[in-house]
């Protein structure tokens, strides 16, 4: 299983702040499209944000393991 | 010169001591030190802020950030680098953000102020939510695709 976690616009969007998946391992392509299928209202801000492996930023192409733990990063405003 | 020099990073929930900022980064070979605040601005346009709630994935927030203060202390030759983010609610005219440089000249303490500030903009996992003098709350995402910084 995959834990996701969310933040700000996207755990409100979401309505949670933390998800659940069922998860044998892919790629965080593959973890993007799962989430949008399971939450299809954070589709438009999870395609602006950045996903996060581990605490370090990953790319579509990188592997999600199967017991990772991932943040969704949507577009930051610190400062 | 390699980092570690003076000054480090934290998140804290109340309001930043900036004297205990700059004394970290207090070093007798530099002749130059800038305090950079940044504070909850009551206008944006015709739109009123009461004030602002920010949030952050902590821990990789302050990876983020350590990253970028050992980076900012190669890339300007810094004798000293602090930076603090404040979360949770911030009011109108309080800091939400410090960043400190220490250098031997002025030149490269206000260019790294500025670097570090643009990076932490650009790509720490830190969020902040406008509250209106209406009571309306709005997550500020900027409309952008974000690449986590990965262009860098």
């Amino acid at each position: 299983m995959v834990v996701v976690n969310l933040f700000a616009g996207m755990a409100e969007s979401a309505g949670t702040r933390r998800l659940d998946l069922e998860w044998a391992g892919g790629s965080v392509a593959e973890l993007r499209r799962r989430i949008r299928d399971r939450i299809p209202a954070v589709a438009e801000l999870l395609a602006r944000s950045a996903v996060a492996v581990g605490n370090s930023y990953a790319a579509d192409a990188d592997h999600v393991p199967g017991d990772a733990d991932v943040a969704i990063i949507p577009p930051v405003s610190g400062g | 010169m390699d980092a570690p020099r003076k000054g480090g990073v934290s998140l804290v929930h109340g309001a930043i001591d900036q004297a205990a900022l700059l004394a970290s980064v207090a070093d007798p070979d530099a002749g130059a030190t800038v305090l950079f605040l940044g504070t909850t601005r009551r206008h944006t346009g015709d739109a009123v802020t009461e004030r602002l709630e920010y949030e952050s994935h902590e821990p990789m927030a302050v990876r983020e950030l350590a990253r970028l203060r050992d980076a900012a202390v190669g890339r300007f030759s810094l004798a000293g680098c602090g930076i603090v983010h404040r979360l949770g609610m911030v009011g109108v005219g309080e800091a939400s953000v410090a960043v400190a440089t220490a250098a031997a000249h002025r030149r490269e303490a206000f260019a790294a102020a500025e670097w570090v500030m643009e990076e932490i903009k650009r790509s720490v996992p830190i969020w902040k939510c406008d509250e209106s003098a209406a009571g309306e709350r709005r997550w500020v995402h900027p409309e952008t695709v974000f690449d986590g910084g990965a262009s860098s």
